[in-house]
């Protein structure tokens, strides 16, 4: 078993509480009508940072599904900065700078995954000694997308770590009314490699996990699906209400069972945390908000960006759209 | 000095919310984050956290009330400075509102805009030389009246022709003044049997039904002296300048016709009801004739002549007409007309004013006649002349002046030598 | 130069591109071992190896999806979608992640992919193998659609498709396979994307299409010359980005236009050439533009495709209508 050191331990725990804090301002943010719908990441910490601890963030690609960014804090500031573009809605959101190998916000449910796949497949036909780890939910794993994706990647071998972070709903569907088979891990039978079933909530389990599959694929071994169980201790996004359809008492012993919680207190207990640094982590959390949503809210937008970047130049029918719309703005135009 | 935060859309296209409870009062310290009211909308109940630090101001309604997104739900003193002249909208920000400085990459050089919004038709490119541009509808037009498009001159943006330009093409003259004689061999020419009035003579046609049956007509006839008249063209021409009879008529024309304004007019009929025109500029018709018959070209602004730019501009006009070379917009808008039918012969008639005039100026031939000076029969040279006006606007006193003015002025044209 | 069928240009195409640039992968269904359904891909598996030519298993979506990881290991992929008509199949991926792939990233990444697929009536096919989708995916900003109808042309237009940083969907016509043969130049020979081509002078009216109809419409003009009329066929070769100055410089010169696609008449690309005529072109109309094309039925079975087809005969009519001698 591939376990952390202390200190490793002690950055996850640092990644986790930051995710949160910061996610939650950003839920703040929402209900204050500064950013769009963003899905809160309360309940996930551990199975995001765990698996990003894991991974060689110089060679490993993160195709994460849309609630996954505010936690991949490993591999750089520039992820949070790219989180606050997005959330304010701002083009530039779709842009993490290379060489961060993290691809942006997925909406369109598990098309990621066969993306991986490729990646995956495309890296080793360059011999590039990276793995791919795409994250998805128990719902996507109902996408063909998942099915054809995870057929291709035994087919191919490829260097993919399936993680689907199983935290029981997809909205207000429960995992019983998302499949019938025993488990999510169970369905790497039908592709050919293993899956394995762990919970989620437990970094080393998490990292153990996937630093296993990562050995295996870089030793040419395949593709693993991981099926990490959590539970989503907050709505589905800003845009839902979850006392709908949420029984009070699972939510109350899933919040029992917060991974932030328990990786805090194992690291009391060994003299590694305490208040004073809990408090210093979120204030440096939320500090480096601020400074990234004020860094995005005074981006520059020109009035013609939202026609950037279709293709590589404009077509003709583009070009005149571009002018007529740079008229429309007027001289020194500023954007609508 | 106040932050104004305005009930946002916190579920996605919802456009109210009911205020369940406040979580605060006014007067109260909170700090950012801290929740400041329930909210209740069709989704959800939520609370809504401050976005400041400060103290409690104002709240935006009772409980129970219902608040529509953008009304202020609360104010708060968050210690910040007023931005002079705009208080408050730089600090309620939300996703939709900032406008933002600069360009994500160097700004575009602002090209000259082509149309205004996005994706207008491309302005017209110009004839390519090689097929005449014209809608389908004058096309049409064109191929009822056998006019071949390539012989029409367009006036339309971009070289286009337009259906008036059809119009102009054809008409020689919009209502022929006079009876022609001609020498050209096919004058009247045409076989016996049915002919479908169209083409050329079918505009004639209807421009002549339009003025006939429109405009009331009264003429006035009488001769004037020429002596003087002639006897300028003749010193003129001693000196090498030019100066015709009929330039002096035009320039008579002109200043009669600023001295009577109501006479550069015409009558048209509008959406509510029928309304006088006044011409704001002076552009005289100029009966030309040609070996393809008399023609009408228009000198514009021509109250801007003297009798010496008159007499050359009306050179320039006829000889552009015989060979052709006439222009649609030569055609148009004459306020006036002047008709010197007497340079084919002819003394008397009774000039039919176009559409779109008041007045038409003829002018009969210029010969020896008896007259009467101090009791004795003498000859001296007279020029007939018949005006013919709308009576409509212009009633025999507004006749008997406007002649005056012309008359006087024919007389005696070293009047308008000085007059300017 | 070489006289070749369309078959023939595109797999040489496909060996030259290959040879000339490492990063090529040419993936789809049934295309290394054998060659592809209609041995457009044949040789390539030899010459080449199994590392970038890859039988894939029976999935449209993850063909196309794989495309995506490939394009953004910063490979050039090549994909084949057996017959059009199966891109629906793979159409979210298509259109909802390949097509915005650069949009989304602001340029990070090139979607250099071509993703080729057979398509048209006339060869008697099962459901769904002869569908035009082309006006569906012209709507989809962010895509480049080729439509070749020579061999000439196959060649020269695959060629720039695969070397072109956008997506393209390389649409090749089942008829024209074996059925369209022309003189090829040998060597390197590049069309660029966006240039349309007189297939055949005229000037009394002209006919605008591609794929296909371009040949039919040639046919029909030839038979209209007899009659002593002059009918310009006008290719218009690829579909996004369109010729706009090429439609226009043959309005204006004719006058009359007959737009002929096999696509069902509404929704079709020819509505888009329709428009963009009115557009631009209006002023030296002498008639309505006339559209020949499928019914707004789905493409139907072997026994009646006859009749569905446009063929010479409606295009000649067509032709005759606009010249008002119908």
């Amino acid at each position: 078993m591939a376990r952390p050191t202390d200190e490793q331990r002690r950055e996850m725990l640092v990644d986790m509480v930051t995710a949160r804090v910061q996610s939650q301002r950003i839920f703040n943010l929402q209900r204050q009508g500064r950013v769009g719908t963003m899905a809160p990441v309360d309940g996930h910490e551990a199975t995001i940072v765990g698996a990003a601890h894991a991974l060689d963030t110089d060679h490993d690609w993160v195709l994460p599904q849309y609630r996954e960014p505010i936690a991949l804090r490993r591999y750089g500031p520039e992820m949070l900065e790219h989180v606050m573009l997005y959330n304010i809605g701002h083009p530039a959101g779709g842009h993490i700078p290379a060489p961060i190998r993290v691809l942006p916000y997925q909406i369109s449910l598990a098309t990621q995954i066969p993306h991986a796949v490729g990646l995956a497949w495309g890296l080793t036909l360059q011999d590039d000694p990276g793995v791919v780890l795409v994250f998805f939910g128990d719902g996507s794993s109902s996408e063909g997308d998942f099915y054809e994706a995870g057929n291709l990647a035994g087919v191919l071998g490829a260097p993919v770590i399936f993680l689907c972070v199983n935290n029981q709903w997809a909205i207000s569907t429960p995992v019983h009314l998302q499949t019938a088979a025993e488990s999510f891990a169970a369905k790497a039978a039908a592709f050919g490699f293993p899956g394995i079933q762990i919970d989620g909530n437990d970094v080393d389990a998490v990292y153990d996990a996937v630093q296993t599959a990562r050995t295996r694929a870089l030793a040419g071994k395949g593709p693993t699906l991981i099926e990490a169980v959590v539970y989503r201790l907050g709505p589905h996004t800003t845009a839902d209400d979850p006392t709908r359809y949420v029984p009070a008492e699972d939510l109350e012993a899933a919040r029992r069972s917060d991974p932030i919680k328990r990786l805090r207190t194992e690291l009391e207990t060994a003299g590694l945390w305490d208040d004073d640094v809990q408090a210093e982590v979120e204030e440096a959390a939320l500090a480096a908000l601020d400074a990234a949503l004020e860094k995005a809210r005074s981006t520059p937008l020109a009035p013609d960006a939202m026609l950037d970047h279709c293709y590589t130049t404009d077509t003709q029918r583009l070009a005149r759209q571009r002018a007529g719309l740079l008229a429309e703005a007027g001289p020194g135009g500023s954007a609508r | 000095m106040s932050f104004v935060f305005r009930l946002p859309d916190i579920g996605e296209g919802l456009d109210e919310a009911e205020i369940v409870e406040w979580l605060v009062r006014p007067g109260e310290t909170v700090v950012r984050d801290q929740p400041l009211v329930e909210v209740l909308t069709d989704k959800a109940s939520s609370e809504l956290p401050s976005p400041v630090a400060g103290v409690i101001l104002a709240l935006g309604g009772a409980e129970g009330e219902r608040l529509r997104v953008g009304d202020v739900l609360i104010e708060i003193d968050d210690g910040s400075v007023d931005e002079p002249g705009a208080p408050h909208a730089p600090r309620s920000d939300s996703p939709g509102s900032a406008t933002l400085p600069a360009s994500e990459r160097p700004a575009p050089e602002h090209p000259a805009p082509e149309r205004p919004t996005p994706e207008l038709p491309a302005p017209e490119r110009p004839l390519s030389g090689a097929r005449p541009k014209a809608s389908p509808a004058t096309r049409k037009l064109a191929r009822e009246q056998s006019i071949d498009l390539a012989t029409v001159t367009g006036t339309g943006p971009g070289g286009r022709i337009t259906a008036a330009d059809l119009d102009a093409s054809t008409t020689e003259s919009p209502a022929a003044p006079a009876p022609l004689p001609s020498v050209d061999s096919t004058l009247g020419q045409i076989a016996p049997g049915r002919h479908p009035l169209r083409g050329v003579r079918g505009v004639i046609a209807r421009n002549m039904v339009q003025s006939w049956s429109e405009i009331p007509h009264i003429h006035t006839f009488d001769e004037l002296d020429a002596s003087l008249l002639l006897d300028l063209r003749t010193r003129m021409q001693d000196i090498g300048r030019q100066v015709t009879p009929l330039a002096v008529a035009i320039v008579a024309s002109c200043r009669a016709l600023r001295r009577f304004p109501l006479v550069n007019a015409c009558i048209e009929s509008g959406d509510d009801g029928d309304e006088i025109v006044v011409h704001e500029r002076v552009n005289l018709g100029v009966a030309v004739a040609t070996d393809d018959g008399l023609i009408v070209p228009v000198l514009h602004d021509a109250d801007r002549l003297d009798v010496f730019t008159a007499t050359a501009a009306v050179a320039e006009l006829a000889e552009r007409a015989r060979s052709g070379s006439l222009a649609a917009a030569d055609h148009r808008g004459a306020t006036f007309t002047v008709t010197n039918y007497g340079s084919l012969g002819g003394r008397w008639a009774t000039p039919i004013i176009p559409p779109g005039q008041a007045a038409i100026l003829g002018m009969g031939r210029i010969a020896d006649r008896p007259v009467v000076v101090d009791g004795v029969v003498v000859a001296r040279p007279l020029l007939p002349y018949v005006i013919g006006a709308d009576h409509r606007l212009v009633d025999g006193d507004l006749l008997e002046a406007f002649k005056r003015s012309i008359v006087d002025d024919l007389t005696e044209p070293l009047r308008l030598l000085v007059g300017r | 130069m070489t006289e070749l069928n369309m078959l023939e240009a595109i797999n040489e195409t496909l060996h030259a591109e290959m040879a000339r640039d490492d990063r090529v992968v040419v993936l789809g269904q049934d295309i290394a071992h054998n060659g592809g359904v209609f041995r457009a891909t044949e040789g390539l598996l030899e010459k080449f190896g199994e590392r970038r030519v890859v039988d894939m298993p029976l999935a449209e979506g993850a063909i196309a999806g794989a495309s995506v990881g490939l394009a953004v290991a910063g490979l050039v992929p090549v994909a084949e979608i057996q017959f059009l008509g199966f891109a629906y199949q793979a159409m979210h991926q298509i259109a909802g992640q390949i097509a915005r792939l650069r949009y989304r990233t602001r340029g990070r990444f090139d979607p250099a992919i071509t993703i080729r697929a057979p398509f048209g009536g006339g060869v008697r096919t099962p459901e769904l193998h002869s569908d035009s989708l082309e006006g569906q995916l012209a709507n989809v900003p962010g895509l480049k659609i080729v439509v070749p109808a020579t061999a000439a042309d196959a060649k020269g237009l695959l060629a720039s498709s695969i070397r072109d940083p956008d997506p393209v969907m390389f649409l090749e016509p089942l008829r024209g396979y074996r059925g369209i043969r022309d003189d090829v130049p040998d060597g390197e020979h590049l069309v660029p994307l966006g240039s349309a081509r007189t297939a055949r002078p005229g000037g009394d009216a002209v006919v605008i299409a591609w794929s296909h109809q371009v040949e039919l419409a040639c046919r029909a003009s030839d038979r209209l010359a007899e009659e002593g009329l002059s009918v310009r066929v006008l290719d218009l070769r690829c579909l996004v980005p369109l010729d706009l100055a090429a439609i226009a410089e043959a309005v204006d010169a004719c006058g009359r236009v007959v737009v002929t696609e096999e696509s069902p008449r509404t929704g079709g690309f020819g509505g888009e050439v329709v428009a963009t005529i009115v557009e631009e072109s209006f002023w030296s109309l002498e008639a309505p533009v006339v559209r020949v094309s499928g019914f707004d039925v789905p493409y139907p079975v072997g026994m009646v495709e006859d009749r569905y087809l446009p063929d010479e005969d409606r295009i000649a009519a067509a032709v005759r209508h606009v010249l008002d001698m119908a």
